[in-house]
C-alpha cells in the first residue's frame, strides 16, 4: 500500500471541512480532503441544507402565488411529486459543486474520493469506492465527517412510512398528513415547510415548546404562524410506541393513551456523528457518553494534532458554526491568531417564518445582568412587511441595564437570517443602541425594524435615567 | 405455410422474423397484455386513503387462485409469520396491506404476463429474476437511505418487456410458420424488450420512475430523470442475475460495473448485498407461483 504525505488531511468536505482545508492551503500547506460521497459538500449539499432549502423556497413561492391569486382559487394539485417541488435542486447542487471544486483546485487542495479509517494517530487508510487502498500520512488531521440522523430504538424507521431527514427528501408524493417527532431545528424546519405545502403536520415533542434553546417569545411567534398554516404542536408528549398499521397510517401512541395517526412520519430526534467507521481508537481517541469526541473551543482533541469540527463535534449543527469551527481549528493547529468571533456566531433557522439570533437573548442577558432593556419591533409596524403581507414577525433588541450597550438580537419573520447580520456587525464593533437611531435606513425595508426597536429602548431609557441620576 | 424447424432456420429467416417483429412493434400492431385486473385494483386500493383491510381481503377473495397463492406466500419462510396465517384478514393484520398488496400485485402480474407456451422454463427464470431484482432494489434503497416506495416496483418491472417479447415471438412464429430456436429467441428478447417494455409502461400508465428504469437500466447514465432509481434498478438487475447463477457471473464479474461507484456503493456495501442473497432467494422461492 502506497503512502501519500500531506501537512493536513481533512476528512469530510462539508462546510467545516471545506473551510479548514482552504485555511490550511492559504497558509501554504499541502492539503488533502477526503470525501466518502462522490461530490463535494457533504450532507449539507446532498441531504441537508441545500435540498431542504430548495424545497422551502418552492413552498414559499407557491404560497406567494396562492396569496397573490386567491381570486383565481389557485390550489396545489393533489398527489404532487416531491421531486417536482425540488425541480431546481440538481442545478443548485451542480452549481455548488462546481464552485467548490474550483475553489479546491485554485488552492491546490487534493480531493480524494473514498472512506477512511485510522491506522495510527498520524496515518489514515483510504479505501476508494472501487476497493483500492492507500495510506495517508499527515501532521495534522481534521475530522469533519458530519453526522447522520439518530435512529431511536422505539421508532422503527423503514424509509417508506417512517422516514428520517435523509429519506424524507426522496419521498415520492406529498402525504395528506405527516407526524414529526422532535422539536429541534430539523423538525421545525420540515414542519413549517410541509405545513405551508398543505400537508396536515403534527409536531410531537417531549418539551412544552419546540426550539428550547431559543427565546420563548420568538418561538411563540413561530408556533403561531405554524398553527395558522394548519399545523398542530403536541408538547410534553412521551412516546410509548410508533408503528405502521399496515393499512393507511403510522400510529403514535403517547403515554396517557392519546393516539396520533398520520400517513407518514418523520423522525427528527437528533443526529449522531459519523464516527463508527473511522476506528478512532487506533489514534488514541474515544467517544464520550453522548457519542461525540470531546474537544476544546478550538476543536482540539486529547490527541493534540487531531481536531474534530462541524456536526461531528455536536450541536448547534449549523453550517455557519461549522465553517467557523473548521477555520478556527486549522488556525490553532498552525499557531495563527484567531479573532474571538465565536460569541457572535449568528444562528439561523430556516423555518417559515425564519428565526435568527446573535449574541445574548433576553433570558440569558437577564441571567447575566439582572436588569436589561428590551426593545421590540413588531413587523406590523414595519412598512415593508405590511406591503409584502408578512407582518407576523418580531425583532428583539436586547440592551444592557443602561440601555446603551447592545447584548444581542433575536428575530422571527421574513428575512430574519439576513437581518441578523446587521446586528452581528454592530456587536462586533461594540456600537451602542443609538447607532440604529442615528443611522439612515432605506425605506421601506425590513431593517427599519432595528430603528423601531432602538427607539423603544431609548423611550424606556428616558424613564429610568432621571431615576438613576436622582439616586 | 409449413412450419420451419430450428434446423431449417437460416440467417435469412431469422432476419425476416426480426424485421416483422420490429415493424409490428414500431407501428403498434403487437398485442400487448393488459395489466391484470386484480393488479390494477390492488394499485388503486393502495392509493385510496379510504381503503381498509376488509376491502383488500374482499378484492383478493374475488380470485380464488390468487387468494390461495397470497395465503401460501404469506405463510412462507420469506415472511416468517409467528403463527400460521389462516385468512386474508389475518394476513393483512400480520403483514400489513402494503406488503400483502405487493404480494398480490406480483402474483397477478405473473399470471397475466409471463405466458409463452413452449418457453415455460425461460419464463420461470425471467420471473425469478424479476422478483429477485425487486427484492434487491429494496436492499439497495435501504443502504442508500433512499425512500423504498418505488424501489421494489422499479426492480420488479425493469425488464417487463422480456416475457412480453417472448410471448409476441411465440404468437408471431405461429403466424409465420416459424419455430424459433433458443438462441434466436434470446437475441430477439434482448434486442426488443426495452422498446416493448416502454410500450407496456405507457399502456399500463406505470409511474415515471419505472418507465425510466425500463428505458435506461442497461445504460443508466442516459437517464434524464430519476437517476438514483435507475441506478438502483441496474444494481438490482446485476445482483439478481448473480444469485440466480445467470450469465456465468463470478463475484469478480459481478463487482466489475461502474454503477456501484456512481451510486457510491463501497466494497462493504456490496458485501452486504451479497450477504442478503439467502433472504432474496427465500423471497424468490416463496413467489414461485
Amino acid at each position: 500500500m502506497s503512502t501519500a504525505k500531506y501537512d493536513i488531511v481533512v476528512v469530510g468536505s462539508g462546510p467545516a471541512g471545506q473551510k479548514a482545508a482552504v485555511m490550511a492551503a492559504k497558509a501554504g500547506k499541502r492539503v488533502a480532503v477526503v470525501e466518502r460521497e462522490q461530490g463535494l459538500g457533504g450532507g449539507c449539499v446532498y441531504r441537508g441544507t441545500i435540498p431542504s432549502k430548495t424545497l422551502r423556497e418552492t413552498a414559499l413561492s407557491l404560497d406567494r402565488i396562492k396569496r397573490g391569486a386567491q381570486a383565481f382559487e389557485c390550489r396545489l394539485k393533489e398527489g404532487i411529486e416531491v421531486g417536482i417541488l425540488m425541480h431546481r435542486l440538481a442545478e443548485v447542487v451542480e452549481a455548488h459543486s462546481r464552485y467548490m471544486t474550483a475553489q479546491l483546485k485554485r488552492n491546490h487542495i487534493a480531493f480524494l474520493h473514498g472512506c477512511c479509517k485510522f491506522v495510527s494517530d498520524h496515518v489514515l487508510e483510504l479505501t476508494t469506492v472501487d476497493g483500492l487502498t492507500q495510506a495517508l500520512q499527515a501532521d495534522v488531521i481534521v475530522l469533519a465527517a458530519g453526522s447522520r440522523p439518530k435512529a431511536p430504538h422505539n421508532v422503527p424507521v423503514d424509509h417508506e412510512h417512517i422516514l428520517d431527514s435523509d429519506s424524507i427528501l426522496s419521498m415520492i408524493y406529498l402525504p395528506k398528513s405527516l407526524a414529526i417527532l422532535g422539536g429541534g431545528v430539523i423538525a421545525c424546519e420540515y414542519a413549517s415547510i410541509f405545513s405551508l405545502l398543505g400537508v396536515a403536520v403534527t409536531l410531537i415533542d417531549l418539551s412544552d415548546r419546540p426550539l428550547r434553546f431559543m427565546d420563548e417569545e420568538i418561538v411563540q411567534r413561530f408556533l403561531h404562524a405554524f398553527i395558522d398554516h394548519g399545523g398542530r404542536y403536541i408538547g410534553q408528549a412521551h412516546i410509548e410506541s410508533v408503528r405502521w398499521d399496515g393499512v393507511t397510517s403510522v400510529v403514535t401512541t403517547l403515554a396517557g393513551g392519546d393516539i396520533i395517526k398520520a400517513e407518514k412520519m418523520l423522525a427528527a430526534l437528533g443526529r449522531q456523528p459519523n464516527i463508527d467507521d473511522l476506528d478512532v481508537e487506533m489514534a488514541g481517541l474515544s467517544s464520550n457518553e453522548r457519542g461525540f469526541i470531546t474537544v476544546d473551543r478550538n476543536g482540539q482533541t486529547s490527541v493534540p494534532h487531531i481536531y474534530v469540527v462541524g456536526d461531528m463535534a455536536g450541536p448547534p449543527s449549523l453550517a455557519s458554526a461549522a465553517m467557523e469551527q473548521g477555520r478556527r481549528a486549522v488556525a490553532h493547529a498552525l499557531g495563527t491568531p484567531v479573532e474571538s468571533a465565536d460569541h457572535y456566531i449568528p444562528m439561523g433557522i430556516y423555518t417559515i417564518p425564519e428565526i435568527a439570533s446573535v449574541g445574548l437573548d433576553e433570558p440569558k442577558a437577564r441571567a447575566r445582568f439582572r436588569n436589561v432593556i428590551v426593545g421590540r419591533a413588531a413587523f406590523d409596524e414595519v412598512a415593508k412587511a405590511q406591503i409584502a403581507g408578512t407582518n407576523g414577525g418580531l425583532l428583539k433588541l436586547v440592551a444592557g441595564p443602561d440601555g446603551r450597550q447592545i447584548l444581542g438580537v433575536q428575530v422571527v419573520g421574513e428575512h430574519a437570517t439576513e437581518l441578523v447580520h446587521l446586528a452581528e456587525l454592530v456587536l462586533l464593533n461594540g456600537n451602542p443602541v443609538d447607532t440604529f437611531v442615528e443611522s439612515i435606513f432605506n425605506f421601506p425595508t425590513y431593517a427599519e425594524a432595528y430603528r423601531i426597536a432602538a427607539l423603544d429602548i431609548v423611550k424606556q431609557r428616558s424613564k429610568i435615567e432621571p431615576l438613576a441620576k436622582a439616586s | 405455410m409449413p412450419s420451419q424447424t430450428a434446423k431449417e432456420m437460416t440467417a435469412e429467416v431469422r432476419q425476416s422474423f426480426a424485421q416483422a417483429l420490429e415493424e409490428r412493434v414500431a407501428n403498434g400492431t403487437v398485442q400487448l397484455p393488459l395489466l391484470p385486473r386484480v393488479a390494477t385494483q390492488v394499485l388503486s386500493l393502495v392509493n385510496d386513503p379510504n381503503s381498509d383491510a376488509a376491502k383488500f381481503a374482499a378484492l383478493i377473495h374475488q380470485d380464488q387462485a390468487l387468494a390461495a397463492h397470497v395465503l401460501r406466500i404469506a405463510n412462507s419462510p420469506a415472511y416468517m409469520p409467528k403463527v400460521p396465517i389462516v385468512s386474508l384478514q389475518h394476513a393483512v393484520s400480520m403483514l400489513g396491506i402494503n406488503l400483502l398488496s405487493e404480494i398480490a400485485f406480483t402474483v397477478s402480474l405473473k399470471a397475466g404476463t409471463f405466458q409463452a407456451p413452449g418457453f415455460e422454463q425461460d419464463l420461470e427464470v425471467m420471473w425469478w429474476h424479476a422478483v429477485a431484482s425487486g427484492a434487491y432494489a429494496k436492499e439497495v434503497a435501504k443502504l442508500k437511505r433512499h425512500n423504498l416506495e418505488s424501489a421494489y416496483i422499479c426492480g420488479l418491472l425493469h425488464a417487463i418487456g422480456k416475457p412480453i417479447v417472448l410471448n409476441i415471438c411465440v404468437k408471431l412464429g405461429k403466424e409465420l410458420g416459424v419455430t424459433l430456436d433458443q438462441g434466436s429467441m434470446k437475441s430477439l428478447v434482448e434486442d426488443h424488450h426495452v422498446q416493448v417494455g416502454l410500450l407496456v409502461g405507457e399502456k399500463w400508465a406505470l409511474p415515471a420512475q419505472v418507465r425510466e428504469a425500463i428505458a435506461h437500466y442497461q445504460q443508466y447514465d442516459q437517464a434524464q430523470t430519476f437517476k438514483q432509481e435507475v441506478m438502483m434498478a441496474t444494481v438490482a438487475d446485476r445482483f439478481a442475475s448473480f444469485i440466480l447463477g445467470l450469465e456465468d457471473m463470478t463475484v469478480d464479474v459481478l463487482y466489475d460495473h461502474p454503477a456501484y461507484a456512481d451510486l457510491n456503493l463501497y466494497p462493504k456495501d456490496l458485501a452486504a448485498l451479497v450477504s442478503a442473497q439467502d433472504m432474496v432467494k427465500k423471497l424468490v422461492n416463496s413467489m414461485s407461483v
